[in-house]
Order: C-alpha cells, then structure tokens, then sequence
C-alpha cells in the first residue's frame, strides 16, 4: 500500500525530490532531537553547541539540523577524513569513526565528531553517512575547559583523535534489521583518562552514538521506502541547491571584490593579524582567495581550513535566498583558496581553539565585508565579531567541589539595509544560549550582579548597529580561575554605505567595593580575588547608511528606550533633545544603573 | 451549586476565525450549530449563537468557552500598555532572552518585540539569593518613588518579577502592597504568582505577557459574563485552559496566559474523549484547518503536556497541552520555486480570497483546488452547495505546477497528486515530531482526524506511517466545543526549589502541597467543585544534579523519606524510559514541586441511535477519483445514510456535512456504535 505516495515516474520529478529532502531534512532533525535529549552536559542541553548531517555515499552534505553555524560547513571534512583513514570497503555495519584532530578533518579538539556508515539492507554497500559533531566541556590540556587562552601548540590544547574506530559492528542486526555495534572500550577509556570531567564524556558520547544509530536506522527506513528513487534523488537534492546558489550567484556583478579586516591580538603578543580575501565573482561561480593573510602564529587563533571553510560558506550563504536547503550543493559553486601556514589555514602543530570561536568570525566578516561591494543590499554591517568566550573555575566553597563554567556572550548584530542589528544576539558563527542567572548561581559560587544591554554602543547609521551587552559576573567567597578568550577589544565592527563603527569591547576587574581596578586584556587568565567582579563588556555591531539618513523618529525612539544617550544622538545624528522631552532621561528612577563605562 | 450534576443542557462554545462553534448536549442527544465569527468583538457571535439554540437558555447547566482572544493579542501584539519591575541590574533580561537570533542564515529575521519596552521596565534594589536568604533588602522608599512615576504614566497593567521570587515571594508582594498603598491602581502580576519556576528570562516574559493581557481578557469575559447572564444562562461560564483543563472565568480573567492554546486543548481534548469511549487511549491527534495543521499526542487517556511553547515567536512556559503546528492547510498554495522544486504553504490562500475553487478570485492552486482536482471532493457541491466553481479556472492555476512535473500543462491530475504528496510529506514530518521524537512508536497509536481538511489527509498519512487506526468522530468539525463540554476543571501549581533530594526535608515538601491543595481546594469551589469531587495529583520535577532537563515524577504515598527514596527510584526509571540511560549512583536534584487540581466533571451521557439500513443506500453516486494506483470509479456514500456498523471497503469516498473522508483502496471503514467513522488501514498489527 502506497496511498499518498506517487511512484510513477522513474527519474527524479519535482515531486520526488521534495518529499525525499523533506525526509531526509526530517532524518538531520531527528537526530538532532536525539543529541539534545540523551546529551549529558548542559554544554549540549542546555546550550545546544553540537549539529547534526546526513551525507552521501560520496561525503557530499545532503541535509543539516540548523543548529550551530560554524560547524555545518566543516562537517563535510570530517567525513572525508573518516573515509580516507577508512574506506567504505573496510567499514563494517555497525562500525562508527570518532574524530577531533583538526589537521585531520576536526575544528578544534572539543568538538568530537562521530561519523557512522549507512549500509544498505544487505549490508554490503555504504550508502549514506550519519554523523554529528558535539563540543564537549572538557577534552583534557594545559586548562579546565580547554579554552586554554595562552596554548602555543595544539599538545597543550588537550587530546588529539585522529579518526579512529569508535565503535565496531558485532555481525548482529537488532530487531529492526539494524547492524549492532560496539563500543570500543579501550579507545573510550583511553579518552576518559585524558580528560577532566569522565563520566560527563561518556554520557555525551553515548549521546552521539544514539543520534547516529537513529540516523541509520531512519535513513534505511527512507531507503525502503524510495527503493531505486533514492540514490538519484540524493544527487538531486545537491543539484537542486546548486542550480538555485548559482542563480542567485549569476546576479551578482561580476568583479573582483578586496577587504581586509584583523584579529586583535594572538594572547602572545602579536597583534594586527590579518585577513585578507580576493573575491571574484565569475558568473554563477565564487572564488574566495586568502592570499595575503598573516603567517599562522604562536597564540590559539589559528583557524584550521575546514573552519575557514565554514565561515566562507556561512558568509555566502547569507548573500542568498535563505530558503535554499543547505547541502553540498550550496557549496559546489564557492572555490577556497587559504594559503598554507597563513592564520586561516595552518600547519601542525599551531595551537587552534580560538580559531574556530574567533578567527572564524573575523573570516565571516572579511568575505562579507567582499560581498557588501557585489550586493550592497544584501549584507549586513560587522557585527560584534567575537563569542566572548569566559571560563571561571575553582573550588565551590559550598560543598569543597571543584567546578569549571563556560559561556559565550552575545553582542550587537550588524545594521543592515532592511532595519537596525539585533541588540544583544550571538552573530554569525555561533547561536548557543547563554545561561540563566539562577540556574548559574544555584550551579555555581558565582553571582551575577548585572546583564544589560550598552546603550550607545550600536555604531550610528540609517540603520544602526545593535547594541552590545554588559554581564558582571561576582565571585562568592574563594578565590577563582578566570579565563577570557575575546576580540574586537582594540578594532571595531565595521560600518557600511556610511554607517559608523560599533563600540569594541572590553573587560574588567572590579573590586568588592565597586572601584574598576583594571582593564583586563581580551586573551587573559588570572585568579580573581574572592568578592570580585569581571564585567564583560561586548562589542556593538557596526552601522548601516548614513547616520544622517537615520529617522528622526527612530532616534527619538532611542533615546526614549534609553538606547542612545542624549550626548550620543548630538554626537552621531546631530540630533537635539526639544526640551519637551522630559523622560529623554529614561533610566528608571528607582536604582537608577550607572551608566555603562 | 449542582450545575453539571442535573441532566441539564450543556453548551460547549469554541470562537475560531470563521466560524463560532456550539455543541449542545441535552438529554444525551447531541447538536451542532455554527454562527458566522465576529473577529472584531468575539462575544457578540458567542451571543448570537447562544441566541439561535433550539433550547431554553435557562436551562444551560453548564457552559464551556474555548477563545483566541489572549492568543489574537498576543499575535498581533494588540496588549495593554504594561510595566515591567525588575531586580536592579536586570530589567535587560527579559529583551535579551537566550541570545539567540531566529534564523541563522537570514540577516532580515527580528526577535520579537519585548512585550514591555525598555521605558516601561524599571529596576528595584533588591536581591535574594538561591536559598530564598535576603541579600539586600528591598529599597522600599525606592519603590514609593516609582509609584509616583507609575501613577502618571498611565499604564494599564503591571508585571513585577524579581530574581529568585520562586524561593522567596515577600519582596514581590511586597512592592505590590506599596504600590497599592501609594495609589497605583494598575493590575498587578507577580512572577511568583505566574509562574514560580526558575530561569528568569521565561518566568519573567510569562509574567510580563500575563500582565499585558489581563486587560484584555478581564474586558472580555467581563462583558461576555454579562451578556450571557441578560440572556438568562444561570450556569457559571468556564474557560478552557491551554494545559486542557477548564478554569472558571474569574481564573482566567486573573491569568490569561493560561489560555493561549485554549481551542487547540479543546479539541485534543475532544478527541480524546471520543477515542477513549471506543477503549482507544493512546492516540496521535490532527486537526487541519485553512491555513495549517495541529498535531499532538495523547498517552494514556492523558494529552502530553510541554512547559515549553511558542506562541508569535514568544516562548511560554506555563503547562500546556503539546502541539506541534504545521503550515500545511487546505488554502496553502502549490507553487514550483526556482530550482524546480514543487511546494506547497506556508503561504495560504486562506479563507480570502481562498481557494480558486471557491470562486472567490483566488487565482493560486491550494491544497483543496488539488482535493478537487482529483474527484475526492465534489466538484458540483462542497461544504454547502454556495461556492460555485469554475473548472477551467482551476486547471489553469494548476498548469505551471503540471509543467514542472510532468513536461505537460494539461497534466493538472499528476500536479495535483503532486501537491498533495508534498503536503503530506510536510504533515508526516509534524506526525514524527510529536511521536518518534518525542520516544513513541506510532504504530502503537490511532490517528484521529478533525478540521475541515484532517480526513481528506489523514488515511495516507496512516498509510505512511504504519499507524493500524485512523478515527474520523462524528462531530469532527467540532470537536473543540465538544471538548469543552467533557473536560475536567484543572488549576496548576508549581514553585521551583531547587536543592538536593537528600537535603530536602519532607516536612517543607508536605507544607507546599498542603498550600497548594488550599488554594486549589478554593479556586475549585469557586468553580462550582464540590470537596469530593476534587483530586490532587502531586508530582516532583527531578533532574540528575549539574543536569538542565528534568523529568517529573509523581509523588504516590504519604511524604516521608521513605517516599522519597522510593520518588528518586522512580525518577531513575524513567529516566532509563526517556533517555536511554540511567545512573542511580549519581545525587538527585529536586527542581520544581508541581499539584494538579482536578474538579472532576462527569461527562454527559451521548446516546448515540443505532440506525438501520444498507450501505448500498448510503451510496449518492460514483466518481472517477485519483489514488496513487491510478483512477477509480468510486462509490461516494453519504455518511449521514451509512448505518450502524457499516462497512466500506476502499477505494471510497465518504461525504459528511463537516468534512469528507477518503478511503484508499486496501482500506476499510467502518461505522462505529458513536457514528464515528473508523478506517482500517491494513497497517502494522492488523
């Protein structure tokens, strides 16, 4: 019985390829759904920093669950990498191939890879790959976390996997016809002996290895469903991404498009490291060159190629339709070219883990930063162009436990031509969520005393750039580790079309009494006294337009929200307060908040 | 008051978009009328229908109310002006949210506006820590001089939300009785009242987003109770709750953010009631309209319930019944987009200009236009016989989507099998969401279909599914409003205390129920319970320590330790259940203590008359319609002429006033004692 099917035709119909990709975009969820539900730490729970994709029997991406950006693009290398140590000849059913090695189809050692094989019913051929990528809040190295800000190679870094066999297939077929596979337990305890925190590893690659087996099992599901349609349709499903990136590619001018932005610092004392791109539109096609970015360098900035990968794709899939399935074949028309040992493509053994948190989202900027000269329109302003990465560790005088806390922090979103930047949002690379106040400090001897957005911190334009935050965060009565892994503390967000820059970041170290000590540099560890305070203070995104285009309504609107400050919109929109405007002054007159500064 | 408790007449009134519904049940007899929706004031049509029953109004025991009103404001953010007071340093949080931007691809997607904009929100020196202890005191001074400001702005409602108020109410109630003493004559509503549950952002937003209603809700109830009352109705007037429950209308009128799914609960609720009398307990539920699809599933006679919804792009977290929304309607339009690809929604005709088949000047080929296409709606009558059509018109709008398919724009029937196809596919993908991702096997589950357009859909979904069962209920169209007739009274109550299981001591857990049970006990004789109808279910909200999922978990016997021990045993198991893996060595966290309070309402007696008779003259004619083997001639029955016990076998077409029903060939209906149609699918067990 096959009501509400329609198997008539032989090729691939516009019918078919539509009910196969919704199926397969349903397979990609599910085993997201899966991640998160059976993940162990909050880090996957809560914060949702892991992504899940299907892959062909060629590696080409052919569906995501949209989850966390700057892993999408660079999946695809994890597979290729897990089929070169292991050709689909010598994978078993049931077999799993875990990876972080980021020379070798990684990103940076948190995040663990694990890629599965999907046989057909007989088992004889691989059909299709399962595989999901998970950050884990601990993979061992010089740092809790293993957000290490000071590592100059990756052996400081934490445990390097190079793609090994994870699990291996026992011959056997569950109930559902699908092949069991095993643990291998001396890899898993080699792993849980590297690392801080084992029990929480074990409970998030159990987790990994749930949502492969889900994607396996409904993956041949659809199989026996679609029988012969599948396998063309797949292809199709690429070519159909294809054909629409390359459509909306043909409408760009052609040309050659230059930017250059940097990266502050290297936490070792080298600074301006920059990002050059050449970017040719050459009818439907893109050429995305890195000649003439930095050496790579001694400090964790170095952004291995499949991270760059990612947040070139990301960059130009921003430019078009958003509605176009991102697959492989949204990727086929974009051609990289990273110079080797350069900061966006480095050899071993550079140390790498704020490339894929920060050099990525200076590499998005720069290729979009290209992109606004081919479709002024189309792109949005810098936006903060960090993820404020903060790690604060010690011992919970509570209970004498020891703890380690990561967060990423939003910022402002860029303007754009369509509206002003998102205040107070992760940008580009990154979509995690923060975490709550109380669940914070019933979890942890920490207090957060404020979170806030800054106002004026959003760079003025048409539309302006969206405002970054400000989180103060306090330590309760020890004396704890902090670790601050940022950029755009010396540059700023870029403006566009005339728009101004954001507002950089910066960070601080308070006392117990309220007197700013210090200004912490941006790549920094140190202790923090009991009853101190380290305020974050996040980049706003750049602005879009002319600022003296900006509506005066929408600079009133402001001002009465408490956005922009009078001193501000005199300053950047030439704007005077009537003097009716009596609640200009719009903090709230009970506990009133200082001014952000 | 014995309002349900005398065989009255029950009245059941669901507002949708297009039509007000009202089931009447009366001497177990039960009848259907529609009234034409006034979108502009939603009373005057639940008046008029009221109006034109054919039963004494004073004779209404019992009237139950599903409304959009509170989810129509919050859709078009058509609110109160409200203020926000927050703890000092954080009157950002509700604006910031999660941090996390809509889309991640699309530069133009927004975050929803914040319900109360930042002039609106004000901070209060104060702090209380984790364990309920006062870290700062509240600044009471501070507060009088906000009042002053309140006073002259002039807003309508007030949300007060403090950090920590779960652990600790005073300062919120607090800054209440200041407000009020300093004549700030707004509505208040406090996040411990709202929702006591921890994560600031969503307790806050709740809170907010009740307070910008209330307004709203308490100016249309107020007036709605009055006009009820002038036509004579003596039974108090209920509403249906979004966590499936009916609350009496002063409840809602207090906390209308609790109505947000109000007519999407009623219908689950509806049909679970018509499943549970065929002994079907664990069932999948859809109900597709114009525009989209509601999915949800029911497990043991009970819908699932989430603490997580969206409603407008807003996050909820008030207990509500699960339902997963899907933009696959009868008016969503085919279309082929610029890679070759067919689809359909979530663009939707709707119900203007609608379909192109209605005539109404809709020019772009939807889901029903499709129905049509392929004989399994009548081309010379539908719904009514008052929307004409124009044939010709139809299979030009389907001529570019037949091109694209087929090479051929005269291929209209392989277009429309095509938009059907992917309209299905769209569907199955919502089915999985509510059961495979959610742990269950739909195999094990009926599927039962309402809304206009359900049955037309629901047999290929089955199919495709494996799910053995799909029930069509009689009154389908309707099945909110009878849902509103079936239910139970049900008041939520929860606080958040988060703190090992160990560490907790019995006594502070039986004192929380003991609170909640008062208050339920209260707001349940104020909906017309008496003591023994009332029941308390308790349940504790686990979650291993360091872990941000938990799992509720029902308290059975009396609280001592030893209850609690055997509470962490349960949690353990269904952990195992829900994710796979369990670790009894590892501590237990308490998070949230919940009690549900149920003012148990006996569902009326619907005597259902057999009726006699042959198919054969239930048969109205013979069409020539599409399934995926081809064209059949195929009988179409007139289901109000199918008698008791009935059975069709497939290929069929079975036509009833609400909606119509396809049998696809290896299928078999049948005509239940309840007149509800049951259609075997050949699936999985049978």
């Amino acid at each position: 019985m096959t009501a509400g099917n329609d198997d008539a035709d032989a090729g691939v119909d516009s019918v078919t390829l539509e009910v196969i990709r919704n199926g397969c975009e349903a397979v990609a969820e599910e085993m997201n759904a899966t991640l998160v539900r059976t993940g162990y730490s909050p880090n996957i729970k809560e914060r949702r920093d892991c992504s899940t994709a299907l892959f062909d029997a060629d590696g080409e991406m052919i569906a995501q669950a949209e989850t966390m950006p700057v892993h999408l693009g660079a999946m695809p290398y994890s597979v290729a990498a897990a089929v070169e140590a292991f050709p689909p000849e010598t994978l078993s059913p049931g077999d799993s191939v875990l990876l972080n090695d980021p020379f070798r189809g990684g990103a940076h050692l948190p995040d663990l890879t694990l890629v599965t094989p999907i046989h057909d019913a007989d088992g004889d051929a691989v059909i299709a790959f399962a595989a999901n990528r998970a950050h884990h809040a601990d993979i061992g190295g010089s740092t809790a976390g293993s957000v290490a800000a000071d590592s100059t190679e990756i052996y400081q870094e934490g445990l390097r996997i190079p793609p090994v066999k994870f699990e291996a297939g026992t011959g056997a077929v569950a109930e559902d016809g699908t092949p069991v596979g095993e643990v291998r337990e001396d890899v898993l305890s080699m792993i849980l002996a590297n690392v801080r925190t084992p029990e929480e590893r074990r409970g998030d690659l159990r987790a990994q290895v749930a949502a492969n087996a889900t994607g396996r099992r409904r993956f041949r599901e659809l199989a026996a469903e679609h029988g012969d349609d599948l396998a063309p349709a797949l292809e199709a499903i690429n070519d159909y991404s294809e054909r629409r990136m390359r459509a909306e590619l043909a409408e760009l001018p052609d040309g050659t498009y230059e930017f250059a932005d940097a990266l502050d610092d290297d936490g070792r004392g080298n600074e301006d490291l920059a990002v050059e791109v050449t970017l040719t539109v050459d009818g439907d096609a893109v050429t995305v060159d890195f000649t003439g970015t930095a050496a790579q360098t001694d400090g964790p900035v170095n952004a291995v190629l499949a991270v760059t990968a990612s947040a070139t794709y990301y960059a130009v899939r921003c430019v078009t339709d958003p509605d176009i399935p991102p697959n492989h074949g949204c990727y086929r028309p974009i051609d990289i070219v990273a110079p080797e040992g350069t900061i966006v493509n480095p050899e071993p053994p550079a140390a790498v883990v704020g490339g894929n948190l920060e050099t990525s989202q200076r590499v998005t900027d720069t290729v979009l930063g290209a992109l606004a000269q081919a479709a002024p329109e189309a792109v949005a302003a810098a936006g903060q162009g960090t993820m404020n990465n903060v790690t604060l560790g010690g011992t919970d005088p509570r209970d004498g436990s020891p703890y380690a806390f990561y967060e990423t922090q939003g910022g402002g979103f860029g303007g754009r031509a369509g509206g002003d930047g998102m205040d107070g949002v992760h940008v580009h690379m990154s979509n995690t969520l923060n975490t709550p106040a109380e669940v914070l400090e019933t979890a942890y001897p920490l207090r957060v005393e404020r979170y806030a957005l800054r106002p004026d911190s959003g760079g003025a334009g048409a539309s302006r750039g969206g405002l970054g935050l400000r989180r103060d965060i306090r330590v309760r009565d020890h004396t704890a580790r902090v670790s601050l892994l940022a950029e755009r503390h010396e540059s700023h967000p870029y403006g566009l079309a005339g728009g101004g820059e954001g507002t950089n970041g910066a960070a601080y170290l308070v006392d117990e009494d309220g007197e700013e000590l210090e200004k912490l540099p941006a790549k920094h560890t140190r202790d923090l006294p009991a009853g101190s305070v380290v305020s974050v203070r996040t980049p706003g995104g750049g602005g879009y337009g002319d600022p003296a285009d900006r509506d005066a309504d929408a600079v009133e609107r402001d001002l009465r929200l408490g956005k922009l400050t009078p001193e501000a919109a005199r300053e950047q929109y030439g704007y005077e307060a009537t003097g009716e405007e009596q609640d200009e002054d719009s903090e709230p007159s009970a506990g009133r908040p200082e001014r952000d500064d | 008051m014995t309002d349900d408790h005398a065989p009255a007449t029950r009245v059941g009134v669901d507002v949708g978009g297009t039509f007000t519904d009202l089931v009447t049940v009366r001497d177990g007899r039960i009848r259907v009328d529609k009234t034409p929706s006034t979108p502009a004031a939603p009373d005057e049509g639940v008046v008029a229908g009221l109006r034109a029953l054919d039963a004494p109004l004073s004779e209404v025991g019992f009237l139950g109310h599903g409304t959009t009103v509170a989810t129509n404001a919050v859709l078009e953010g058509e609110w109160a002006d409200t203020a926000l007071l927050a703890t000092e340093g954080f009157r950002d949080a509700v604006e910031i949210g999660r941090q996390t931007r809509p889309d991640i691809y699309d530069f133009d997607a927004t975050k929803p506006d914040p319900v109360v904009p930042r002039d609106r929100r004000f901070e209060v020196p104060e702090r209380v820590d984790e364990r309920g202890d006062v870290l700062r005191e509240l600044d009471e001074a501070a507060v009088r001089d906000l009042a002053a400001d309140l006073r002259e702005s002039g807003v309508e409602s007030l949300a007060v939300s403090l950090l920590f108020s779960f652990e600790r109410p005073d300062h919120e109630r607090r800054v209440r009785e200041i407000l009020r003493a300093e004549g700030v004559d707004a509505s208040v509503s406090l996040s411990s009242d709202v929702l006591p549950e921890i994560r600031e952002y969503e307790r806050t937003l709740t809170t907010a987003m009740n307070a910008a209603l209330k307004p709203v809700m308490d100016a249309y109830l107020g007036s709605l109770a009055d006009s009820v009352a002038e036509l004579g109705v003596d039974a108090p007037l209920r509403v249906m709750g979004s966590n499936g429950g009916l609350m009496a209308a002063a409840a809602a009128r207090e906390r209308p953010v609790d109505t947000l799914l109000s007519g999407p609960a009623a219908g689950v609720r509806g049909a679970t009631h018509v499943a549970g009398r065929r002994g079907v307990s664990d069932l999948i539920t859809m109900d597709m309209g114009g525009t989209s699809c509601d999915v949800s599933l029911v497990r043991d006679g009970d819908p699932l319930v989430t603490t997580d919804t969206v409603v407008g792009d807003y996050p909820v977290s008030v207990p509500t019944v699960d339902i997963h929304t899907v933009g696959a309607g009868g008016g969503s339009i085919g279309y082929v987009d610029t890679g070759g690809a067919l689809r359909v929604g979530p663009r939707s005709a709707g119900a203007q200009p609608g379909p192109v088949c209605y005539n109404r000047g809709g020019t772009a080929p939807t889901v029903t236009d499709a129905h049509l296409v392929l004989g399994r709606i009548d081309p010379s009558g539908f719904l009514s016989d008052a929307l004409a059509r124009d044939a010709d018109a139809v299979r030009d709008a389907f001529a570019p989507l037949a091109e694209a398919v087929a090479d051929d724009p005269d291929a209209t029937e392989a277009a429309a099998r095509g938009v059907l196809d992917v309209a299905n596919a769209n569907m199955r993908r919502a089915l999985r969401v509510v059961s495979v991702e959610r742990g269950y096997d739909p195999r094990e589950f009926a599927l039962v279909a309402f809304g206009g357009a359900g049955p037309l859909h629901a047999t290929a979904l089955a199919d495709a599914l494996d799910v053995p069962e799909v029930i069509v209920p009689r009154a389908a169209g309707v099945l909110s409003a009878l849902g509103l007739l079936i239910s139970d009274v049900v008041y939520d109550y929860s606080t958040s205390m988060v703190r090992r299981l160990d560490d907790v001591d019995p006594a502070a857990l039986r004192e929380a129920f003991a609170g909640f049970e008062a208050e339920g006990r209260a707001e349940l004789r104020d909906a017309g319970r008496t003591a023994d109808e009332t029941a308390f279910e308790r349940t504790l909200d686990l979650r291993y320590a360091g872990q941000s999922f938990d799992l509720s978990v029902p308290v059975e016997g009396d609280l001592t330790s030893d209850e609690l021990a055997a509470v962490a045993e349960r949690f353990h198991a269904a952990h195992e259940r829900r994710y796979g893996h369990a670790s009894p060595g590892e501590p237990v966290e308490l998070v949230t203590v919940r009690l549900r309070a149920r003012g148990l309402v006996e569902p009326p007696e619907l005597a259902v008359a057999d009726r006699a008779g042959d198919p054969d003259d239930a048969v109205t004619g013979t069409r020539r319609v599409g399934f995926a083997d081809g064209d059949h001639d195929t009988p179409v029955y007139d289901r109000g002429l199918l008698p008791t016990d009935a059975s069709v076998d497939g290929p069929a077409v079975v036509e009833g006033t609400e909606s119509t029903v396809v049998v696809h060939p290896g299928q078999r209906a049948r005509v239940d004692g309840d007149a509800n149609l049951v259609v075997d699918t050949g699936g999985d067990d049978e």
